[in-house]
């Protein structure tokens, strides 16, 4: 009985595996030893065996579709900036129009709060009254002072009349407590007109950008489908 | 047919190119997967799952031999196999003793109690030897069928089973014993040239 360390020499030897030393030091033992002699001729008849079964033949062609690897049509160069255009345009639109559906909600909250900022147009609908009620108390405190020393002095009654009524004009005139108003409406319709049409605009536009962007991907994809088949 | 154009080409996603390689290789890969499984279904399987494998993998191919990188990525394929059908196993595999231990293969198969019917079977040499061959341990049967059926040599035998060389030189002789022991109880099928002495290296 042969170790199995001699039987795999053996089987290295009859595939050529071994080095020069080690196949001529092989030989000898061969050459002196039947019986090593005889298994090697029984790992060359199994060899021997195995190398005469007929090769098998594929049944059918294994031969692969585009569809079996998951392969996609060349793309052009172009496809990629048409995607990342659908993409941003889409955002934008998405944001541009959340803001112009939410733009009502803050302007409301807006006119809520006291106007701090005057002709801003902020919503503001006593705007027209506000300066009026502002400017009335203080001319008929300073009125009132003037018109103090004026009631003591009979002589001066009849001055102070048309002294008065020149004040009351005055007041009634008064270009600072009258004219912001209808400018403050003005500013504020302007300012709206153009907040909204602004809005309206970008989100026209980003909406356009992303449908024809979609659409050339579409285009470009369905042309390099046809040109694939 | 060049190849090396064939498999730069594929390299670049050419499907035609690897169809091409393909009706080239075919054959043996078929064939080593049917010697490694021993089905022809599972093989014909393996074979296909080894070409989308390979075509999505070639770009890892670095030369040398195609045939052998081929080779390799159905005897992974193979293997997947078999250990998919280990773990949802059908019928056993092997023949259990009384106690529900598997019997070992070779001895089963030599076993004089095997049944002329069963022997009827096993009629022709091609049908014995690949009985023999489904006997052997996984990695012996890769190892011989890829050294001994596919002619590769030692150093591509264990770049295909990753495996040292040495391993592989191993499990060959211990495959070509173990085959010889199967087949001493198909001797009347063999070719006279390949009848086995008398069993002395026991």
């Amino acid at each position: 009985m042969k170790n199995f360390r001699d039987i795999e020499r053996l089987s290295a030897y009859l595939d050529g595996q071994l080095d020069a030393a080690e196949s001529a030091s092989m030989e000898s033992r061969l050459k002196s030893d039947p019986e090593l002699e005889s298994t090697l001729r029984n790992l060359r008849s199994a060899r021997g065996i195995l190398r005469q079964l007929p090769q098998r033949k594929a049944p059918r062609n294994f031969t692969l579709t585009r569809q079996m690897v998951g392969l996609k049509p060349p793309l052009p160069r172009s496809y990629p900036i048409f995607r990342l255009a659908t993409i941003f345009a889409s955002i934008l639109f998405l944001f541009s129009l959340s803001a112009t559906a939410l733009s009502p909600l803050v302007s409301f909250e807006n006119a809520a709060a006291p106007a701090p900022a005057f002709g801003m147009g902020g919503g503001c609908e006593d705007c027209e009254g506000a300066p009026a009620q502002e400017a009335g108390p203080a001319t008929e405190e300073a009125f009132a002072a003037e018109m103090a020393p004026a009631a003591t002095e009979e002589a001066l009654m009849e001055e102070a009349a048309p002294l008065e009524a020149t004040d009351e004009a005055r007041i009634i005139e008064t270009p600072s407590a009258k004219e912001p108003v209808p400018e403050t409406e003005d500013q504020a319709e302007v300012i709206e007109e153009a907040g909204a049409s602004s809005s309206f605009n970008w989100t026209i536009l980003f909406l356009v950008i992303a449908v024809v962007s979609g659409l050339m991907m579409w285009v470009l994809q369905f042309t390099a489908r046809k040109r694939w088949r | 047919m060049d190849e090396t154009a064939l498999i730069h080409s594929a390299q670049q996603g050419d499907l035609n190119a690897f169809n091409t390689l393909i009706l080239h290789y075919q054959d043996a890969v078929f064939n080593t997967a049917a010697r490694i499984l021993g089905d022809d279904d599972m093989a014909e399987d393996a074979s296909q799952e080894a070409f989308i494998a390979a075509f999505q993998s070639i770009r890892s191919f670095r030369g040398g031999s195609f045939k052998a990188w081929i080779l390799r990525t159905v005897t992974n394929a193979c293997l997947d196999e078999l250990r998919r059908r280990k773990r949802r196993p059908t019928t056993p595999l092997e023949p259990e003793t009384s106690d529900g231990e598997e019997m070992d293969s070779p001895k089963w198969l030599a076993d004089k109690s095997m049944t002329p019917a069963q022997k009827a079977e096993a009629d022709e040499l091609e049908h014995a030897i690949q009985h023999c061959l489904d006997a052997l341990p996984t990695e012996f049967r890769t190892a011989v069928v890829l050294a001994d059926i596919q002619g590769m040599d030692y150093t591509e035998v264990a770049a295909a089973s990753k495996v040292p060389i040495g391993t592989i030189k191993s499990r060959i002789a211990r495959a070509r014993l173990r085959l010889r022991e199967c087949l001493r109880s198909f001797e009347e099928l063999l070719p006279a040239s390949f009848r086995l002495d008398s069993e002395n290296t026991r």
